[in-house]
Order: structure tokens, then sequence, then C-alpha cells
């Protein structure tokens, strides 16, 4: 089926399989290479894009489903939350293998846009759906309280 | 290589799994060079002997594994950094006509006797010509100026932005789509395919291929189990079309008739009676044997300590999942993909396709995880078939379950241990057997230990037959429970399964003498001063000797790794600390000391020692494979999770200084976890933990 999709503020013309999850149109129709396939069942969060402001799991999403829902992609990103979210990765030195962090940069985008300044126990909650085989947890964590103090700016 | 404007770019052999290769090994060849960091850029390269290398007595080849890549390239990468630097400083020391010692290098610049500067890109061509010195003068320690620096990753940014190349990301021009389904049993053979004609009519479907099926590890193909080493059968089929969700569908909807082979009957009850017939067992194989030790547990026989455990399958389930894409075009073959020994996985192309291995070019990806499980090039082989049979390049994708069930895993163990102690409290004789499958009997013979009785398999005992603790009477022994199971080399490979049973017992010893697990630990240690101070390290920032807080449950634990071969010794001790949460305990902080030798850099090796941790929690917590009708029951990460953000403990690590030369490090952090939570929890309850994962309900707060 002929659909046309919103995908990173522009809209994007897709011929498909309706039934196709949406992380395979960004995959190989769109060239959007860097939100990853890891389970194919919404358990592991590699494939996390934004639909609006919400992450969603890609690899679950029939491309049928998304409609006029503006999504975002790791290749997308913009606004203040997802740039301090970046930068805070980067200083972090937040990635091993690296292969789930597209998603968990998402993830981390998604709770700071919700909560200003999260707690251990926000974040545990927000992120636990994003597995990292490689364990960068910490770094992780740290990296999302760097971000939201960096949102705040100085004091 | 270095250009005219002076970017160099450095040709990397080893793959990138996240163990921080990519930055790492650059760092020590750019400061011998004495590079401007800043221009250093890294490629991943194959196909040269100068990028192969041995553990042991074995033919060199292209691989990483074993957490050699830094152990074994240290010497070699100073010395290529070292002879650059030479001959760019001779090519300047030429050109103005002074010599060579009136100049020096000066971060990617020779300065002459008068200031006077030239740049490493305005004379790579003058010293591309000049002789190498077979022995250049290397740095002392002091003039480092990247080695033991925390420098940021090379590959941080591109990870960080979805730019990084993983297999999964590999794109050739005209490809197709290829996914499997694979025979339910590991010995299966496919019969027929009862609806062929009905798939090719599917959307995007354009072949169905029949695989055969691929030696796990196929550097010694005669050592496989011979249920799995019959040839040729075809074991899976692989459906190719136009995108891999279509390929995908099509597979799954693929009505597939299969032989389950000698196998079939495979189960895990039926393995677990396997290891406890050998757990009893008369015949065994004796690997160490110290002192008089069956004498004095024989005579003493009525004061015997013993304590048995088990430890089951795992597998490593990375998360990129197993991928290739393969072009076959007359005869021969270029290939991309997440491949961490290049070596293997064009062995195994020769041995499948009956091709030369100068027709095959391998390029290699970042791996997204891998852990052992790709140096198996299984699915590398299955793309190669895939694309041979349809005349295009194909991209061959795993679903996870296709991963996962139909993967590799690590083997599994049980361990008798028998002591009696002395009047002190202390081991007088100890009697450690380890049983189960045995990896390098299932795929590497020519690294098994032979002796009279037979042959033993160093991995089922690391940590054990090699162990630190004073013990005057010693047996250290094996039995192998060949099984069907594809295994091959996970992360830490023995050493977590008899670590696990070792220090539990040890901890055992402990609290049956009545002796602090920490004094008790020293006291056998004593002869040994770099594991007396990672002990004491540990002991000290974990405030050891201070009572734990209201509710807290303590363990301690030591292991020194050895790199195969004795290549490296690296020591580790940890503290763990569980504490309440609701009704049970939870694993908060990890105290982790490690003598790595010299660190070549602060913030990679803190990584390993944080993620290490990490991946230990999901060994010792979660991860359990079971079998059934000749295969294994899991296939995703709803049966088979993995650590989640918010099971991380707090940790803490402490990097102790060396002067010893770099040691092994991306395994060794693992093994003492499980020992110590379990201990943690003995002293808190009185609970014996007897087998991986720790059972849940272990962690029930004491009433």
């Amino acid at each position: 089926m002929k659909l046309s999709l919103r995908i990173n503020g522009a809209a994007r013309q897709v011929e498909v399989d309706g039934d196709t999850p949406l992380l395979w149109v960004l995959r190989e129709e769109l060239g959007l290479l860097g939100t990853k396939f890891g389970c194919g069942a919404a358990f592991c969060g590699a494939c996390t894009v934004l639909m609006g402001d919400v992450p969603v799991r890609s690899c679950s999403l029939p491309v049928s489903e998304v409609g006029d829902g503006a999504v975002t992609t790791i290749e997308g990103i913009a606004g203040r939350e997802a740039m301090a979210v970046q930068r805070a990765w980067i200083a972090g030195d937040v990635p091993q293998c690296g292969y789930c962090q597209s998603g968990q940069i998402m993830g981390a985008i998604a709770l700071l846009k919700a909560t200003k300044r999260p707690t251990d126990s926000d974040i545990d909650q927000a992120m636990s759906g994003n597995l990292c085989r490689c364990a960068t947890y910490v770094r992780i964590r740290e990296a999302i309280h760097a971000a939201a103090r960096d949102l705040e700016g100085p004091r | 290589m270095i250009a005219r404007d002076g970017e160099i770019t450095l040709g990397l052999s080893q793959p990138e799994v996240g163990q921080g290769s990519y930055t790492v090994l650059p760092q020590i060849l750019a400061d011998e060079l004495d590079a401007d960091w800043q221009r250093v850029k890294v490629r991943f390269v194959t196909g040269r002997d100068a990028y192969k290398i041995a553990f042991k007595n074995e033919p060199p080849v292209q691989k990483e594994g074993a957490s050699m890549s830094t152990t074994v390239l240290y010497a070699r990468l100073r010395t290529a950094g070292a002879q650059a630097r030479e001959v760019l400083i001779r090519a300047a020391a030429d050109h103005w006509k002074v010599t060579a010692d009136q100049c020096r290098a000066d971060k990617g610049f020779v300065v002459g006797p008068q200031g006077q500067r030239l740049s490493y890109g305005a004379l790579a061509a003058a010293a591309a010509k000049l002789p190498l010195a077979a022995s250049p003068p290397l740095k002392q320690r002091a003039d480092f100026a990247l080695i033991g620096k925390p420098l940021a990753r090379l590959d941080t940014v591109a990870k960080c932005t979805g730019t990084a190349v993983f297999g999964i990301d590999v794109v050739v021009p005209g490809m197709l789509y290829g996914a499997i389904q694979s025979a339910p049993s590991f010995t299966g053979s496919l019969t027929a395919i009862r609806n062929e004609a009905e798939i090719l009519k599917l959307p995007g479907v354009r072949a169905i291929v029949r695989l055969p099926a691929v030696h796990v590890a196929n550097e010694e193909p005669g050592s496989q189990h011979p249920g799995t080493a019959q040839s040729p059968r075809h074991n899976a089929v692989c459906v190719v079309a136009d995108r891999f969700w279509q390929a995908k569908r099509a597979a799954e909807a693929l009505d597939l008739v299969f032989d389950p082979g000698a196998g079939g009957d495979l189960s895990t009850a039926k393995i677990d009676g396997l290891l406890q017939t050998a757990m009893m067992a008369d015949k065994t194989v004796t690997a160490v044997e110290t002192g008089r030790p069956r004498e004095i547990l024989q005579e003493r026989a009525s004061s015997i300590i013993e304590r048995r455990f088990t430890v089951p399958h795992v597998t490593h389930a990375p998360l990129e999942p197993v991928n290739a894409t393969a072009s076959w075009k007359d005869g021969a073959v270029e290939v991309w993909g997440p491949i961490q020994a290049v070596a293997t996985c064009q062995d195994a192309i020769v041995a499948s396709l009956g091709i030369k291995a100068d027709a095959i070019k391998l390029n290699v990806t970042f791996l997204g995880g891998s852990f052992g499980r790709k140096i198996v090039p299984d699915y590398v082989v299955q793309a190669v078939h895939a694309s041979k049979a349809v005349g295009r390049p194909v991209k061959l994708i795993r679903t996870r379950e296709q991963d996962l069930r139909h993967g590799i895993f690590r083997v599994n163990a049980g361990g008798r241990f028998r002591a009696v102690l002395d009047q002190r409290g202390y081991p007088l004789a100890v009697q450690a057997r380890v049983v189960g499958q045995s990896l390098f009997g299932a795929t590497r013979k020519s690294w098994l230990d032979q002796t009279p009785e037979g042959a033993w398999d160093e991995s089922m005992v690391d940590g054990i037959y090699n162990q630190d603790y004073r013990l005057p009477n010693f047996l250290v022994e094996t039995v192998d429970t060949p099984l069907p199971v594809p295994v091959y080399f996970m992360r830490s490979v023995g050493s977590t399964a008899a670590v696990f049973f070792w220090e539990s017992f040890i901890s055992e010893l402990a609290h049956r003498a009545g002796i602090d697990q920490y004094i008790y630990r020293r006291e056998l240690l004593a002869d040994n001063p770099l594991a007396l101070r990672v002990l004491d390290a540990v002991a000290e920032a974990a405030q050891w000797k201070s009572p734990p807080t209201s509710g807290m449950a303590r363990g301690i634990s030591y292991n020194c790794y050895v790199g195969r071969g004795g290549r490296f010794r690296t020591y580790v001790a940890q503290v763990v600390e569980l504490e309440p949460v609701g009704d049970r305990l939870a694993v908060k902080r990890v105290f982790c000391a490690v003598d790595p030798g010299l660190t070549v850099n602060p913030n990679t090796l803190t990584a390993q020692i944080q993620g290490g941790i990490g991946f230990a929690m999901t060994t010792a917590l979660l991860s359990r494979i079971t079998f059934a009708n000749g295969g294994a029951e899991q296939s995703n990460f709803l049966d088979y999770p993995l650590l989640a953000i918010d099971g991380m403990p707090e940790i803490v690590p402490i990097i102790l200084p060396s002067d010893r030369p770099p040691q092994g490090f991306g395994e060794v952090v693992l093994a003492p976890l499980a020992p110590a939570i379990a201990q943690a929890l003995l002293l808190a309850s009185g609970r014996r933990i007897d087998s991986m994962p720790l059972p849940a309900a272990a962690f029930r707060r004491p009433t």
C-alpha cells in the first residue's frame, strides 16, 4: 500500500505491505539505519523512536497504524532535550558496543521531555525497557542526570 | 598510513565489540609514534600476516578472543609506532642535513636543532623509502603522552548519532534479504518442504534455499559430536526476498519436515541426569594432584565437608542478532558483517563452499555485541549459500528467535567438592571435581591436556586447577559428558561456573570454621603479595572490618584470571552489598579491585568493570537455557531475560597501579560476582545456594 509518513519533520512517501513494522520501513525504504533491530517483539528497546514526544517500539508498530504521527529517529533529533542528551552521552562516553544506544538516547529524550529532573526511580521506570547487553547502565544513568542538570542551566 | 595533510589512519586488525580496542590499540601505537591524537583515524583491516596473533602454541590467525588483544599486541604496536617515528625523524634529519639525534618528535611534527619543524604528512613519502629499524628505542613510562590517559573512545560520536555501521547496517547495491527457519533439534535434517510453491508466490519472495549444516567450531571439524558432524545434511531453509519483512513472514510460513536425528531426545532432564551421574562417577581424569589428598580424605571420611553445585547452559545473546551480507560472483565472494574472528570465518566458507581462501574478501563492521558468539561463522556461511543460490548480494538476518534458539551456547557444569579442615579450620585436603559438557572436547580437541587416564579440559576447571590458595593436599578432577549441544567460548569461558563453585566452597569452609571470609582468604593467600593487594584494597574500600549496616548482606570473593597459556594474570577481588528492597534483598553496590598491569586507558577499563559486572549479574540471576526434543526452548528476551537498568548496582572500581605490562581485562571481573552474592546470602540467612541462576527464593529477606 502507498503511505505518506511524517519522518524527522519531512513528508515521506512509501509503498510497502501494510503490516510491515515501522522499523523496517525506516531502515529499508528510507535508509534510516540508526534505529536498530534487536528482538522484534518490543522486549529490548533497540528500535525505539519518538512518536510526537512518546517513545514507541518501531519493531512492533505496523506502518499502516502510524498515520500522521510525527516520527523522530536518532537521525532527526533536535531541540533542547535532545541536544542535552546527546551531549551528555558523548561527554560520558556511554556506549560500548553501541548497538542499543540509539534506542537508549530516544528513551532518555522522551523521559526528559516528560520529567525535568528525573530521580533514579524515574530513570528505572522509564528506561527498563531498553536493554543493554554490555550493561552500560551506570553511564546511562549518569548521562541522564547530567543532561537534566544541563537543561536547568547555571544556577 | 600518513596522508600528506598529516591525517594518520591506523589499520585495526582487532574487531570492536564494545571492549574498546578501537581506541586503546591505536592509543598505544600513536603514543610511540608521537602522533597528534586529534588527527588519528581508525579503519578495520583484514588479509595480512601482520594482523595474526596466537594465544598459545597454535598457528597465528587474525582473531579476537581470550582477552588477548592488548596483552599480545602491546609490544608489537609500540615497536611499530617507534619504527615509524624513527624513520620520520631520519627523513627530517636528511632533509635538514643534520643527524637524527639532533631532532625529536612532537605531536605529528619533527623538530630540528634550530627549532625548525616538518609535519609527518610532509615527511611521510621520504620516510617510507627508509629501512625500518628492527628494535627502535621505546619510550620510558614517564614519557608516555597517551598511554595511561583516560582518552575518550574514538567510536563514541558515531554510536551516539546513529551513524556507526554495524553488520546489520551494510548496504550493497542490488541486495536482497534472507530470513531462515532452522531444524528444531540440533541434530536435525530437512526432509521436505511441503509448501514450496505457495511460499514462492508470496509478495517479494525470490527463492527458497536449502542450507547445509555448518560445523560450529570449524577449526577442528573432527572434534564435533558425531551427531552434529554428519554431512552433508541440510538443517535450515532460507527465504530470499526483496525486503526483510517479506523474507521473515515467508520463512515463518514454511511448512518444513525435519528428521530430529541422533540427538532428538535431548532434554534438560537427560542432561541433568548425566551431570549427577558424573559427579558421583568412579572414573575421572586427574588434572592436579598435590600432596596426599585421596589418603587424607579417606582417613578422615567422617569429618568431610561436601558441597555440590550445578550451572545450566547459557547463551551470549548479543543485542545485534547475527547477520551477514554476502555477494557471490563467478566463484568468488565478498562478505560484510559483524565478524569476531576473520580466520575462522574464512576457513568456514572454504570448508562449506569448496572455494579457495583467496576467492574470499571479508569486510569487518562494528559488532553489536558478541561475547564470543560472532567467532562462530555459521550465519556468514548461510549468507554465502543464499547469495550463491540467487546470484545477487543477500543480507541474511536472523530473527531473535532464530538467533537465540538455534544459536550457540556456553556449556553447563556440575561440581562436587569435598574437604577436611585442619585444627585451625583451614583446608587440609581438598577434592574438587567439575563435570559437564567439555568445551574443548566439543570444539578443540587439540587444546585438551592429555594424561594416561584420559584428557582434561582446563576451561572446565579454570580458576580451580590454577587457583592461588595455599592447599597442602589438593586434587582436581574432571568428567566430560559429551552432548549434541552446539557450544562455543563465551565471555569468561569456564571460569564463571568454576569460580562460582570454588569460591562458594571456600565460603562454606570459612563459615564452618567460624572465621571471617576476608581473614580466611587473606590467610590462604599469605604467600601471594599481588593477590593480597587486591583483596586488601577491596576490603578497605568497602570497610569490610566495620560491621555492615542494619539489614545489609555482604560477601567477598577473589579470583586471579589466568590468560590462555599463562599469557597474563589479572587479579580481581569484589565485595557485594545487598540491601533490603521490600521483602527482598537486592544487589545494590559492588566494589571491585583489580590489578590489570599497566592501565592503557582508565576510561575504557572502568567501562569494562562496570559492564562486566552487569553482564555477570545477568548470568548470576537470570540466565538459563533448557532443552526439549533435541533443541533449546528459549527464544527471546521474555524467556531469556537480560538485566535492565533497574537491577544494575552501583559500581565502585578500584584500579591498582602496576609495573607489569597490560594484562587481559575483557572477561576478568565476571566470575567473582555470583559467589560473592551467594556468600552474602549464606552469611545473612544461612541459606546455601548450589545453582545458578541463584534461585529467587534465596533473596527473600531473612525473618
